[in-house]
């Protein structure tokens, strides 16, 4: 009992060991996952967010006007286990340290992440088509960019385009 | 049967936890003779959910089956699945997944041996490992991005890598554990409160531990040095010497004090792997296809062994994934521990197996 005498003497000496939150800012280390934020411009519309979220909070949507996808993350519902953001190729999906979530029973529908990935017309036939982020142009083609500018183009005309020039020939 | 007998109900609320467990006990006058276990109130179907799921949902999926054993289902999950592909994961993957695992039993145990003492009423100790365990929490939520699921493992690897400045923040947390780990330690074993309410409560005979098949720390205060990270290395293990902590007793006390050199075992392996971890790759870098087939794998949770069966059929979805957690074997186990002890002594001695419902229930 002696023992743990000391180990109290010594708490109190130290202080309380919590803080008296929501006068006091707690700071998250760097790495917490916390709300989503979407970058447009990196998105590819390739799914796999949507593919691998357990909650399905992600939903990607064809906006009605057909001009471009909604992208919409769901606060309340996603478990923020960082799965979009790992298999994300273009880490377009970012989980950022912000744990700050409570929010009013009115908005919760309205406690979203809400994008818009806007289609571009083919530079061929002009068809609307998700254009190739720079960030994926740059895994695909390097550094160098997209030369012949097949990322602007739908998947028909590249084939075509393709077929015609042949690869070594650029 | 004497006027004195009469039957008791103990839960389901607020038995131990804050999980739900329904216990009918015979008493006669204060004396148990007899125990019916009811489960089944916090039963999710998980089972079911992961057959609704594709491979990588399943995995955020079973890490939510438990909160204090978080990271065993997923890995052990992976483990099944690339068994079933022929996926060798890198070794420094194997290395991380082993980190992020002990720090886990690190978190787990300083739980329950706070809880012990809270059951007994000591609570200042309580408060106190609480606290201690606070920096555990730290750790992970700044390594990891979480204070409960890590989100480590993904098919093929791990998703988070350490640096060199987080590794010694790691090594510099664990070597602030020790001294209060040790301190913690010298008052479970001299505390004559703690010991006048846990020496001799609770006895599960060898012979009885092996006929009931528990597994983890309820086995090793029982005098059986099963650990399957002994007996069948799994990440990393197999490069690591880890020494099972064994107490010959089965009693309450014994399963606090293997429960307190766990703990301290664990942050001996961590030390080993932040030293031994080669560099080099944490994943595959691809999504790997996982053909139709079956696979067993099994890992040492906190609690003890926990077995992973999967089934595929080669669509995205698995046919059936299955497991079998250590709280299983180990509750049935306490129709053996409670007779012949006190009303009072019920609680420390279902809080001393460290029994997980969610787990069990799922």
């Amino acid at each position: 009992m002696i023992r743990f005498f000391k180990v109290i003497l010594k708490n109190i000496i130290q202080g309380p060991s919590t803080i008296k939150y929501p006068f006091e800012d707690s700071p998250a280390p760097e790495k917490l996952r916390g709300k989503i934020v979407h970058n447009a411009d990196a998105c590819v519309a390739c799914h796999l967010c949507e593919y691998v979220c357990a909650g399905g909070a992600i939903k990607m949507q064809e906006s009605e006007d057909h001009q471009g996808i909604d992208f919409v993350v769901w606060h309340d519902t996603c478990t923020f286990c960082g799965l979009c953001e790992y298999y994300c190729p273009t880490k377009a999906i970012h989980l950022t340290n912000d744990y700050h979530t409570a929010h009013v029973q009115a908005d919760k529908y309205n406690y979203v992440e809400k994008t818009f990935v806007k289609k571009q017309p083919c530079i061929c036939c002009g068809e609307p088509m998700v254009p190739i982020s720079p960030a994926m142009v740059e895994q695909i083609y390097g550094q160098e960019g997209d030369i012949r500018g097949l990322s602007k183009m739908c998947p028909q005309c590249r084939r075509k385009i393709l077929w015609k020039g042949g690869v070594s020939k650029s | 049967m004497p006027m004195s007998s009469y039957n008791i109900p103990i839960g389901p609320v607020h038995v131990v936890l804050e999980e739900p467990i329904y216990f009918k006990l015979q008493v006669e006058g204060e004396t148990v003779v007899g125990l019916d276990i009811n489960a089944g109130h916090v039963h999710r179907g998980i089972e079911f959910l992961t057959m609704q799921r594709n491979f990588y949902q399943n995995l955020t999926l079973t890490e939510r089956v438990c909160s204090l054993c978080s990271n065993n289902h997923p890995f052990t999950y992976c483990m099944a699945l690339e068994k079933l592909a022929g996926i060798e994961i890198p070794v420094r993957a194997e290395y991380l997944r082993t980190i992020a695992d002990e720090i886990k039993r690190i978190a787990s145990h300083l739980f329950n041996i706070g809880i012990i003492p809270h059951i007994i009423g000591f609570d200042s100790l309580f408060m106190h490992a609480m606290e201690v365990r606070e920096s555990m929490q730290d750790l992970k939520e700044s390594v990891f991005g979480n204070r409960m699921n890590l989100s480590v493992n993904t098919i093929g690897g791990v998703r988070y890598n350490i640096t060199d400045e987080q590794s010694k923040y790691i090594v510099k947390t664990l070597e602030n554990l020790k001294k209060p780990l040790a301190e913690i330690t010298k008052i479970c074993r001299t505390d004559a409160s703690i010991r006048r309410r846990t020496e001799g409560i609770g006895v599960l005979p060898k012979d009885k531990a092996i006929a009931y098949g528990v597994v983890g720390p309820v086995a090793r205060a029982s005098g059986l040095p099963y650990d399957v990270r002994v007996v069948n290395p799994y990440a990393a293990y197999d490069k690591l010497t880890v020494y099972p902590a064994v107490e010959q007793n089965g009693d309450v006390f014994s399963r606090l004090l293997v429960r307190l050199q766990e703990a301290a075992e664990s942050i001996r392996i961590i030390e080993q792997c932040l030293h031994d971890m080669p560099e080099g790759p944490t994943d595959l870098g691809y999504m790997p296809d996982i053909p139709a087939g079956e696979a067993i794998a099994k890992s040492e949770a906190p609690r003890g062994e926990l077995i992973y069966y999967a089934r595929t059929n080669g669509t995205p979805i698995p046919e059936r994934i299955k497991w079998r957690v250590p709280t299983y074997p180990n509750w049935a186990a306490l129709n053996v521990m409670m007779p012949g002890y006190k009303i009072a002594d019920i609680s420390v001695i279902i809080g001393s197996i460290d029994p997980c419902i969610s787990c069990t229930e799922r």
